[in-house]
């Protein structure tokens, strides 16, 4: 085809955006996970073939972006034998392109007159996936067995039919059977609606047409990012990102590093520096790695590309994952928390190496996932039953010209998780919420400061019973500021036994009881530029919204504000700048669950 | 008597007359945003100039009018409402601000350079007390209400004028709530003060509070443009009965609308899928059968192109609204829209595309052709094209410059290699893409196939793009109204005036207590009977719809569904289940009867027809249609260079049983219809053109 008119081609450009909305939308609409419905912990997307990205979909970097690699691995087993109707189930993390086992995987190769031409795909968190315990953040598993079913590319589906003994088999398998069956459907029927939509534009524009588009846009694109990289001034940029420990060795944190090397219109970002494969549940496999690394470099290029990544973006760059590293371990290796623990140390170390390369692009790291998994009865049915969150994080970190947002969630995400709602969590879990609002002062601060930090608290109503703090971090390690911004404070998890504080590190397997109080305190987003670069007026605002506190307007932001009227004090607030700085530390005090400003111990 | 509509938008402020005769008359003044009741009674100035009446004469012969007003919506977007304090339950005063951490709908998730979520109410006006009420109703504590009042004085001495209470499983016991907003009003009688169940009182707390945020935000502008207008129009003569167009599709005597103001917003939109019905239903009852079932109303307007998919005579409703940034979380009439209209303006994207909005350059500036910008619009593009005359735009009211149009549009063009003229086809084509992707969208969404639907275009834009969309999608035959440009004013005469009722009680299907959802209904019937006295109707008049929103137990989205009879009983509620799994799969192409479904929310919505609509069938005609012809214009049409002459006939010389093979213009003095080539065009019995394709 010589030539595409420009019409034609932006026509059928919108409607595979349009189509992987709609896919999201409609397996939150239908499916019963909390996770997949209320915070849309779930990934969709059309790809070419051979695996290409046609659409960059909405959903968690780890769970989609690598899908090319789960497509070879569906091509390399099944070879030829893809028929029409088929949907391939896969988890596997050691069979390409998957990230940890409750994730699943609904492919469906979509055919065209006989011809392979795409592959859709519907990922999401399952409610569980077997394993020793439920919810799949538990550490110390002895390998990847123990946490729970290996499913490699299989055939669930065939003309269109459940293959009901296999899916009979993995149900089987897996806690609330019934409950992962409703999202299963869920998901499958979403594959189904994609395939449809995908006939309708080729019965409209001719397969002809479509590929040519399609080739064309991946083309426009990757132009259109090598300009972008090669606006970067070249050179070899750092990052890095821990995780509080793996959960096996305790108290030792785990370090992802990155060195980005923009070289000319292409960027390479090597990850030889990080940590080797460990012995806990951290480890990330190389798919899941390259999916986050290329996917938190997204939000730094040009804001006018985001509608338009695909393929094309990924080209120029080149991802390096050492085998035997955190971000790429060998079987049998353990792999629990590998989306959250290492996997936001990576989009952090990245959006960090990149912040340096240009400072009206710099982003700061966000606040942590504080995720944990509950289980114990709920005596109002008797049943058992999970409960995960993404309710408590802190929020999202400042950018170069906007404070970061409170709400937002979760790097990993780029914040398309969700929080719940508190009368929902009620009415489905056994917990009554007393608290969940913004920490004063929680949050890195900057020119421009972070998104704020949040306290959360709830009283456990049903029985004694388990919680798994495997999904939690930031008790030790701190997503960075950028130019001079606070890196996002340090958290604190807490049991309030009998009104006594029992602190819960993260990646622990604890004892919880009937009436205790689970606190969490978060770290909101961190910050970018030096506090004392704020303008003075939005220090004043902060302090009378209650976000900062008085004395860190004055100790970290050098602007003296009245407690009273808020109002500054413009003589003192010259001084206070002009006088040099020291650096503070915000932090939890373990016995008053307090919040103070102190200065920052030397070392 | 007559009866009068006054649809007040963004642009222009419009007048419908149906006179007794059935006749209608259509006026269209200037809106002014600054006091919009000066549009209001310029457009019924005219409709009085016309028949030669004063003002005062015209409007105390008039019986009823229904007003529709984007003033709520305006006063949202453009962050000029009301200094909101929000009192809210102890330990959750961020329940709005952190919005559930949800983005911009529609924005990318790799866009992070932008601003966080601004609130309508600032951290510092939102104070917390002590209160707690549980899911199951039971008040754990109960209000403190020293704590409040001293909350309250705080929020009275920042100046707020309107307070949203907003405290948690406030729907399940309005109890806290309603004793906090009694102690408001006693504090300071001149506040507006909204409660949160009573403006929603369904669960999920982020959508309640800031659905009820939003109401306080608006409530006080709202109230006093009703008192002025009120005032106003008794002052001119009116005595009639003064009705307001709400979100929901119902009409409501203005008194019931001041306190729950967020039913204001999308107040005009939501009447054009009824004039859609009403008019489609017309034309089926002159052709002796119903052939219109399904409908896509359309209404492209200066700044937007609103879509509603009507499923055999069904108005959709959604409760899954955004009005900007902000939740909005009331039942509304699902009009989706996109920024697409005669105002958009066409620019070059970072891959060298060629976009079409969703910027507009609105009425001020207003396309290049109005002289005062550079920029290329789709009214340009038009212009260009000989679809639109420069010498009748609003008859003659806006003097078009085409010179103005060729250089805008020529500028777009030579960024793409383009001739002025492919330059305005393309800008034509996009923006006709960028529409019919939205009716795709919102009719795949809903598991429709468009090709089964008749188009109903109005708004001024309307009857330009109208066909060629339609034959973009396939969409077999398209309606342009005689209305078309008032399409909305227009609705508003067949609207129901009625009320909803809410209220939420979670019961697996297993563990219904038929007893209790009868009391659930009893208590909406017996507050429906109340309110409808109030205003002067009596039960007997009332008719009454029941539904109940359903899902799957453990999912998280529910699907509304009809009563199998006045209630809920064990009998029926096979027949129910039946018709949800049946629902279901026709929704999601599978449907799970193997698994138990709960009942969540129990509506009532509570209706008195509206006065009936006879409209006066004009004589066929006995002239031949060229007696229509006003002129022609040089057109160009779909992938060629050549311009074609182009007959322009008249609206108000055509007459029942015309036919006008395309290429055809028709023009009046609201706005222009494009039968292009490939189409023919009958006008109906009501003079309403109806295109197909040949």
């Amino acid at each position: 085809m010589s030539e595409i008119d420009p019409i034609t081609l932006s026509t059928i450009w919108h409607s595979f955006q349009t189509l992987v909305r709609e896919m999201r939308d409609m397996v939150s609409r239908t499916s019963q996970s909390y996770l997949m419905s209320q915070l849309r912990d779930l990934s969709v997307g059309i790809w070419l073939a051979d695996g290409s990205t046609v659409a960059m979909p909405q959903g968690l970097l780890c769970q989609f972006i690598g899908t090319k690699h789960a497509i070879k691995a569906v091509k390399d087993y099944f070879g030829d034998d893809l028929r029409p109707g088929d949907v391939i189930l896969t988890n596997d993390p050691y069979h390409g392109g998957n990230t940890h086992l409750p994730d699943w995987g609904f492919i469906r190769p979509i055919f065209y007159h006989g011809e392979l031409l795409f592959f859709t795909l519907v990922r999401g968190h399952q409610q569980d996936t077997g394993g020793s315990f439920p919810g799949g953040y538990f550490p110390n598993s002895y390998d990847i067995h123990a946490e729970g079913l290996r499913i490699p590319p299989t055939k669930v589906f065939e003309n269109d039919r459940e293959r009901k003994d296999v899916m009979h088999l993995i149900w089987t398998n897996v806690r609330w059977p019934e409950s992962v069956r409703v999202d299963n459907y869920a998901m499958v029927a979403t594959t189904r609606f994609a395939e449809k939509r995908m006939h309708e534009v080729l019965d409209r524009y001719g397969k002809e047409t479509v590929m040519a588009c399609i080739e064309e846009m991946l083309n426009r694109t990757e132009q259109a990012m090598r300009a972008e990289i090669a606006a970067i001034p070249d050179g070899t940029y750092t990052g890095e990102a821990a995780t509080d420990d793996d959960g096996t060795v305790l108290d030792e944190p785990v370090w992802v590093r990155v060195d980005i090397t923009v070289n000319g219109d292409s960027l390479t970002a090597d990850f030889s520096r990080s940590d080797a494969q460990r012995k806990g549940f951290v480890n990330c496999p190389a798919a899941a790695a390259y999916a986050i690394a290329v996917g938190s470099m997204m939000p730094l290029f040009d804001p006018a590309l985001a509608d338009y990544h695909n393929e094309g973006s990924l080209r120029p760059i080149t991802v390096i994952t050492p085998e035997g590293s955190v971000v790429n371990p060998r079987y049998p290796a353990t792999v629990g928390a590998a989306p959250v623990n290492v996997g936001n140390q990576i989009a952090t170390a990245v959006g960090q190496a990149l912040s340096k390369a240009r400072p009206n692009r710099a982003m700061a790291g966000w606040g942590k996932h504080r995720g944990c998994y509950v289980s114990a009865v709920d005596p109002r049915n008797g049943q058992p039953y999970v409960r995960t969150t993404f309710d408590y994080d802190g929020s999202a970190g400042a950018v170069t010209g906007h404070d970061g947002g409170t709400g937002p969630l979760s790097i990993g995400s780029l914040s398309t998780v969700r929080r719940g709602n508190a009368e929902e969590m009620e009415i489905r879990f056994p917990w009554r919420l007393l608290k969940w609002e913004v920490a004063t002062d929680l949050m890195g601060a900057g020119r421009w400061r972070g998104g704020g930090g949040i306290e959360w608290r709830a009283v456990n109503e049903g029985t004694d019973g388990r919680i798994a703090t495997g999904s939690s971090d930031g008790d030790t390690t701190q997503p960075p500021g950028a130019y001079g911004g606070y890196p996002s404070p340090c958290c604190r998890t807490f049991l309030l036994r009998e009104g006594k504080p029992i602190r819960l590190k993260t990646h622990r397997m604890v004892e919880i009881k009937k009436g205790d109080v689970l606190v969490k305190i978060s770290g909101g987003g961190g910050g970018v530029g030096l506090p004392t670069e704020r303008p003075v007026e939005l220090v004043a605002l902060d302090v009378k919204d209650g976000m900062v506190s008085v004395q860190a307007a004055r100790d970290i932001y050098g602007v003296a504000v009245d407690p009273r009227s808020f109002r500054v004090d413009e003589e003192e607030t010259r001084r206070l700048r002009a006088q040099p700085q020291k650096t503070w530390d915000v932090v939890i005090d373990e016995e008053s669950l307090e919040i103070s400003v102190v200065p920052l111990a030397a070392g | 008597m007559k009866q009068l509509t006054i649809d007040v938008g963004g642009t222009f402020t419009d007048c419908l007359v149906l006179e007794e005769s059935g006749q209608l008359q259509r006026f269209k003044a200037a809106t002014t945003p600054q006091d919009p009741t000066q549009g209001f009674f310029a457009a019924a100035g005219k409709a009085a100039a016309h028949y030669r009446q004063p003002l005062d004469r015209f409007l105390g012969g008039v019986e009823q009018i229904v007003h529709g007003t984007t003033l709520g919506t305006n006063i949202l977007i453009t962050e000029r409402g009301a200094k909101v304090g929000m009192l809210t339950s102890k330990g959750f005063r961020d329940i709005v601000e952190m919005r559930r951490g949800i983005r911009n709908l529609h924005g990318s998730m790799f866009d992070l350079f932008i601003d966080p979520y601004k609130p309508l109410v600032p951290r510092y006006l939102c104070q917390t007390v002590e209160e707690r009420t549980l899911y199951t109703g039971k008040v754990l504590n109960a209000l403190n209400e020293e704590e409040l009042r001293a909350k309250t004085r705080l929020l009275l001495d920042k100046g707020c004028t309107a307070v949203a209470i907003c405290f948690l499983h406030s729907y399940a016991n309005g109890e806290n709530e309603l004793k906090a907003k009694r102690i408001v009003q006693q504090m300071a009688p001149e506040v507006y003060v909204t409660a949160s169940h009573e403006i929603l009182p369904v669960w999920r707390e982020f959508e309640r509070f800031s659905t009820a945020v939003v109401s306080a935000y608006i409530g006080p502008a709202i109230t006093r443009y009703a008192a002025r207008l009120q005032g106003s129009l008794k002052q001119h003569g009116f005595s009639g009965r003064l009705l307001m167009m709400l979100a929901n599709g119902l009409v409501q005597v203005v008194d019931e609308c001041v306190d729950r103001a967020v039913y204001l917003l999308n107040s005009g939109p939501a009447a054009a899928p009824s004039a859609a019905v009403h008019l489609a239903g017309l034309h089926d009852k002159m052709v002796g059968h119903r052939i219109h079932r399904n409908l896509l109303s359309v209404d492209m307007g200066g700044t937007s192109f609103d879509v509603c998919v009507i499923n055999n005579g069904e108005i959709p409703t959604t409760t899954d609204a955004w009005v900007g940034e902000h939740r909005v979380a009331i039942k509304m009439v699902d009009v989706p829209s996109v920024g697409a209209g005669g105002g958009s303006l066409a620019w070059i994207d970072s891959l060298g595309l060629l976009s079409v909005g969703p910027q507009s350059a609105g009425a001020d500036p207003g396309p290049a052709a109005y002289g005062k910008s550079e920029e290329a619009t789709v009214t340009d593009a038009d212009l260009v094209l000989g679809y639109i005359p420069g010498d009748y735009f609003l008859g003659g009211d806006i003097q078009l410059d085409l010179k103005r149009s060729h250089e805008a549009v020529a500028r777009v063009g030579a960024q793409l290699n383009m001739s002025t003229d492919e330059s305005a086809q393309s800008i034509f084509t996009t923006i006709n893409t960028v529409m019919a992707n939205l009716i795709t969208e919102v009719c795949t969404n809903k598991g429709h196939d468009v090709r089964e639907f008749t188009m109903v275009a109005g708004g001024g834009g309307g009857g330009v793009h109208a066909a060629a969309i339609a034959r973009q999608l396939s969409i077999p035959i398209v309606i342009v109204p005689r209305v078309a440009a008032l399409m909305s004013a227009f609705g508003m005469f067949t609207m129901d005036l009625g009320l909803e009722y809410a209220r939420s009680c979670a019961r697996r299907q297993s563990q219904l207590d038929f007893a209790e959802i009868g009391a659930l209904y009893a208590d909406m019937r017996g507050q429906a009977a109340k309110d409808f006295a109030r205003i002067g109707i009596s039960e007997s008049d009332l008719s009454y719809r029941a539904t109940v929103e359903m899902r799957y137990v453990g999912q998280f989205h529910e699907v509304e569904m009809e009563l199998p009879g006045q209630e809920l009983n064990a009998e029926n509620l096979a027949t129910l289940l039946q018709n949800f799994h049946a629902k279901y799969e026709a929704m999601y192409t599978y449907s799970m009867p193997w698994r138990a479904a709960e009942l969540l929310t129990f509506r009532l919505r509570v209706t008195a027809p509206p006065r009936p609509v006879e409209m006066a069938v004009p004589a066929r005609a006995t002239a031949g249609v060229e007696a229509a012809l006003r002129g022609s214009r040089q057109c160009l049409f779909d992938g060629s260079s050549a311009r074609v002459q182009t007959p322009a006939y008249d609206w108000e010389r055509l007459e029942p049983g015309h036919s006008i093979r395309g290429p055809a213009l028709v023009d009046d003095p609201t706005t222009t219809v494009l039968v292009p080539p490939g189409f023919f065009c009958e006008v109906d019995a009501y003079r309403n053109l109806v295109m197909r394709t040949e």
